[in-house]
């Protein structure tokens, strides 16, 4: 019989074991068994992975934290078509593993059942949706990239980077997406956290259906058709998000509000997109503060009333705005780079209005075949024309006369010297061409 | 073929000593300096704001400076009696034509490119950013834009039996083309079933020069996705790499054809001469 100090004594050696040489998996070759190693493991363990491939699919249904030995040295293969990695117990931890698919499948990458999950630093390759949660609260994702891996699939057959349903107050934070059909798709999930993500080249950048109460901010899309599209969703903040060059599809636009309401929009920058904002039957949000440049349309507005638009500034679009239907909305000190306003009093505002033309719009949307004749010189004379009910139109009571904007200026190109060049020899050759060809006294 | 380039080169030598060429000069070159000027704040590439305003004068000004210039050459020979005199020569009418085409476009060429070359210079020294590619874009938009409506030009002047005329017809073009073609086609088609709607609108677009270039050059600048879902197959078809090819050949049929009308009035006037 041991005393009770002796057995002190073995309790702190086994514990001092354990928190030394935490189960270690051998990395020797290819294929480890790390579904045996989690089996075996105790409930609250943090396992450490040594570096190695090993071979999925995994069942993690006891609280773990599973760590890897080095950044980037731990690889997790699935071809089954199973999920490569299942997590069905709450308080689950991995971070730093490389997950690879490399082939089309039905199940997705990794499957979240349960609440308090924390994914960190994983990198995953995908042949169908990266991480999918289902039924589970309060989880993190951060600091992990989903690519798309099966080359020759068509956008509507890949499957999303995250994927949430009924799976409230997740944070996803400083992830990469690229490559998929939608980076974060979130369908009845509420008080969700989506910020500092990376998506792009995928169909929509985050998608909310029925959401509540979603803070979606700083964000950075690139190339997706859509950067943020928010559907049937309300009491949303979307700020300070950035979308850019989403202009190759018919339908691409930079944020999409429909059927949306009490939803704040504010300091974003939507650059370069077909169409900047398109707001559609939704009510009762708040536009402030964007920076909507060089789009074909800045903003689209279609019924949709009771919305507010307050400092915005609308710089280099094709079309500043198209409105149709929608009236009751306030707008008031936007900048609208098209429109040559004049201010009486000084105070920075102009006292002439800012009127949304809804002729254009509205011969487009009853017959799409005239879609063709955008901004096309004989149209922009015939908007002109149009000037009935002007009162029913959508109206900035007090445009200002000058961008209020102190954010750096988006990309410049940088070849305005080869233009210059260009333009000289132009220049120097029909000069050439007019002097030899003057009228000479004989 | 030496007495295409002797009536070529007679246009260009009358085409530079007349007061019009530089007049239009001077209305183009002035037109795109004060665009710049307003557009100092942003940059041009792409389809933009800036760029669709240049299309857009380019559209307004370009067509009428080739309608009119290309037909008062034409209707000039007659008034002033010099075809008479050069049709006693052994002189055929599609050199004599072909020629005049020549020449005029050099001059037309000059005038948009001088323009073009002061407008490029003066965004350089002003600072401004006026992205190669895009400049490139609307210079050859600028160019084909010219061409096209030379080509309606040759056949006025063959129609018309004095500058009266031909000024009446140019300018009635000019306003079909250009103003008033949304209005009519709106007006016009507007009644038609869905599905005819989409096919005349196609064929008219090919029938109006200045929408073809206009539509050609929006798509090439990237803009293709204003055109809305109706018109996806173009975007892709003008974005591949037969585009181009084929919108060279269209503008070359197109002025082929009209070449060829006008030959044939020529000829009609001359049996009757």
């Amino acid at each position: 019989m041991m005393d009770s100090r002796s057995r002190w004594l073995v309790f702190v050696l086994i514990m001092l074991t354990i928190w030394l040489f935490p189960v270690e998996a051998r990395a020797d070759n290819v294929g480890l068994d790390l579904q045996s190693i989690l089996d075996q493991a105790e409930s609250g363990q943090t396992i450490v992975l040594k570096a190695g491939t090993y071979e999925g699919p995994i069942t993690i249904n006891k609280p773990l934290t599973l760590h890897v030995e080095r950044e980037g040295s731990v690889k997790l293969h699935n071809s089954s078509s199973q999920p490569a990695v299942s997590i069905s117990d709450d308080q689950v931890t991995i971070s730093g593993l490389h997950i690879i698919e490399e082939e089309l499948k039905e199940t997705p990458t990794l499957l979240v059942t349960s609440d308090q999950v924390v994914l960190e630093g994983l990198s995953i390759r995908t042949g169908s949706d990266g991480i999918v949660v289902r039924d589970a609260n309060e989880g993190t994702v951060s600091n992990t990239t989903i690519i798309w891996a099966v080359k020759g699939v068509k956008r509507s057959d890949k499957g999303n980077g995250i994927d949430l349903l009924n799976a409230h107050r997740w944070k996803m934070t400083n992830n990469t997406i690229r490559g998929v059909h939608d980076g974060i798709y979130m369908e009845n999930s509420d008080d969700v956290m989506i910020s500092d993500n990376v998506i792009e080249r995928s169909r929509y950048g985050i998608h909310g259906m029925y959401t509540k109460r979603a803070l979606i901010e700083r964000n950075v899309g690139k190339h997706n058709v859509t950067g943020a599209m928010i559907m049937a969703s309300r009491q949303a903040s979307v700020i300070g998000n950035t979308f850019t060059k989403q202009s190759e599809n018919v339908y691409s636009q930079g944020i999409l509000l429909y059927d949306t309401h009490e939803t704040i929009v504010a300091d974003n920058t939507v650059d370069g997109n077909r169409v900047g904002f398109y707001v559609e039957a939704s009510t009762k949000n708040r536009l402030e503060n964007n920076r909507i440049s060089y789009n074909f349309i800045g903003i689209q507005l279609l019924e949709s009333s009771g919305n507010t638009m307050v400092g915005n500034q609308f710089i280099g679009n094709v079309a500043d705005s198209q409105a149709h239907g929608s009236e009751n909305n306030a707008l008031s000190e936007n900048y609208w780079d098209s429109f040559r306003g004049l201010d009486i009093d000084g105070n920075g505002k102009s006292d002439l209005s800012y009127a949304i033309n809804p002729f254009f719009q509205g011969v487009a949307e009853k017959r799409p075949a005239f879609q063709l004749f955008f901004q096309s010189p004989g149209m922009v004379f015939l908007e002109s024309l149009y000037q009935t009910e002007r009162n029913y139109w959508a109206t900035d009571t007090a445009p200002l006369m000058a961008p209020s904007d102190s954010r750096i200026q988006a990309k410049h190109p940088n070849d305005g010297v080869i233009t210059g060049i260009l333009g000289f020899i132009l220049l120097l050759c029909t000069g050439m061409i007019f002097f030899t060809m003057r009228r000479q006294d004989t | 073929m030496n007495e295409i380039g002797y009536v070529a080169s007679r246009e260009m030598k009358i085409g530079f000593r007349n007061p019009w060429a530089y007049s239009f000069t001077a209305l183009f070159a002035l037109f795109m300096f004060s665009l710049l000027l307003i557009n100092t704040q942003s940059y041009v590439q792409g389809y933009t704001g800036s760029s669709s305003t240049m299309i857009n004068l380019a559209l307004y000004l370009l067509p009428l400076m080739a309608l009119m210039l290309g037909s008062f050459s034409l209707t000039g020979e007659k008034e002033e009696g010099n075809w008479e005199l050069l049709s006693t020569y052994p002189l055929r009418t599609w050199t004599f034509l072909t020629g005049k085409y020549i020449g005029l476009s050099a001059v037309l060429m000059v005038i948009v490119s001088f323009g073009f070359g002061l407008s490029g210079v003066a965004s350089w020294l002003l600072g401004g950013a006026f992205a190669a590619v895009t400049y490139f874009q609307l210079l050859i938009f600028s160019l084909c834009l010219s061409l096209f409506f030379l080509g309606a030009a040759m056949l006025i002047g063959s129609i018309a039996r004095n500058r009266w005329q031909a000024l009446t017809m140019a300018v009635g073009v000019w306003f079909f083309s250009i103003i008033a073609w949304p209005a009519i086609l709106i007006a016009l088609l507007g009644t038609l079933p869905y599905s005819w709607m989409k096919t005349a609108v196609t064929i008219l677009t090919f029938i109006n020069p200045a929408e073809l270039t206009r539509l050609f050059t929006v798509v090439k600048l990237g803009g293709g996705s204003t055109l809305g879902p109706e018109y996806y197959q173009w975007m892709d078809w003008i974005r591949s790499p037969w585009g181009t090819p084929a919108f060279f050949g269209v503008m070359l049929l197109w002025i082929g054809v009209t070449q060829a009308i006008s030959y044939y009035l020529w000829e009609r006037g001359r049996g009757r001469g």
